[in-house]
């Protein structure tokens, strides 16, 4: 069994996933960035009071709330998040997630359960580990000089 | 008087050769031969955006969100001096915008980057990148002048690509 049966055939359940990062829409912009930068992502979902996301709110759209306005940081996120929301479940197959983030172009998709409720969050990087491990002679067992893994990651 | 200390052998568990295998690698198919055998120009590493390190943290947000980009590859005289990503806005910018935003890139920038040559394996960049934790690698070419970028993106793309020739 290789890559393409896998990819059609394994869920979105078999990535390693990511923990999401619920917000409601009233915790503030500064708060929203705190926990992103805590858990390292690049985004948080706001979620409503039944736990169904509603919205996001992305490193990409907070560098244009850094420019549009001057004191973004203490103003709720509810009222800048970006409404449409890409999901899958988490029983769909990995195919079904390639072909809906090469479509649109997306970084981040949330996880659903059956019931809708928002679970985890994937993307990108995600992925490519995921298509990565199926090569782990090749990748893993690369041999690397010491200096590569100290120098210093995007954001520090 | 040195007193030099003797080598000993294989033997007697010390010392390997890790080249004494001189035997033609095997693969199991043409991907892994590419991963392995291929090189790191050959996947998709262009377009990619560069800043001089001299230009305002303000004038860089400007067009990362005009070109709607996520990373951007900082130049001095030239040569890479560093990176700047939208993880380093939510790292070191953004909290403190207003006081930081006439100052120069290179104050925020990730300096001296990982990165990976055109001619290396693409396996060595995926390493870096999976294991290492790199999200995005400037790619330079011998002489040291970038060439190109690769991140999680390309990476999947070339992957699910060469599976379908196989």
């Amino acid at each position: 069994m290789g890559l393409h049966h896998d990819i059609l055939n394994q869920p979105v359940s078999e990535l390693d996933l990511r923990e999401l990062i619920a917000v409601s829409p009233t915790t503030t912009v500064r708060d929203a960035v705190s926990k992103m930068r805590q858990k390292k992502l690049g985004c948080v979902v706001v979620v409503g009071e039944d736990g169904k996301p509603i919205g996001k709110f992305t490193e990409r759209l907070l560098i244009q709330l850094l420019l549009d306005h001057s004191d973004i940081l203490d103003h709720p996120v509810g009222q800048y998040t970006a409404e449409v929301w890409d999901m899958v479940k988490n029983t769909d197959p990995v195919a079904k997630l390639i072909d809906a983030m090469e479509a649109k172009k997306l970084r981040f998709m949330v996880v659903v359960d059956q019931d809708g409720k928002a679970t985890d969050l994937t993307g990108q990087k995600g992925l490519m580990e995921y298509i990565v491990d199926h090569f782990p002679r090749q990748v893993r067992a690369q041999r690397m000089a010491t200096e590569f893994f100290t120098g210093e990651r995007e954001g520090g | 008087m040195t007193t030099r200390r003797k080598r000993r052998g294989a033997e007697e568990g010390e010392f390997e050769d890790p080249l004494k295998d001189y035997s033609t690698p095997t693969y199991a198919d043409e991907t892994e031969q590419r991963l392995c055998e291929g090189r790191v120009g050959d996947l998709q590493i262009t377009p990619y955006i560069t800043v001089d390190a001299n230009q305002t943290v303000e004038q860089t947000l400007r067009m990362m969100a005009e070109k709607d980009i996520a990373y951007m590859m900082v130049v001095d005289d030239g040569r890479l001096a560093g990176i700047f990503s939208e993880r380093d806005v939510l790292h070191k910018v953004a909290e403190q915008y207003q006081q930081i935003k006439s100052r120069p890139l290179r104050d925020v920038m990730t300096a001296k980057p990982v990165v990976v040559y055109d001619s290396d394996s693409p396996a060595k960049a995926l390493n870096l990148m999976v294991i290492g934790g790199f999200r995005h690698l400037p790619v330079l070419n011998v002489d040291d002048q970038i060439v190109g970028v690769l991140g999680p993106r390309r990476v999947t793309a070339y992957l699910c690509q060469q599976f379908s020739k196989d």
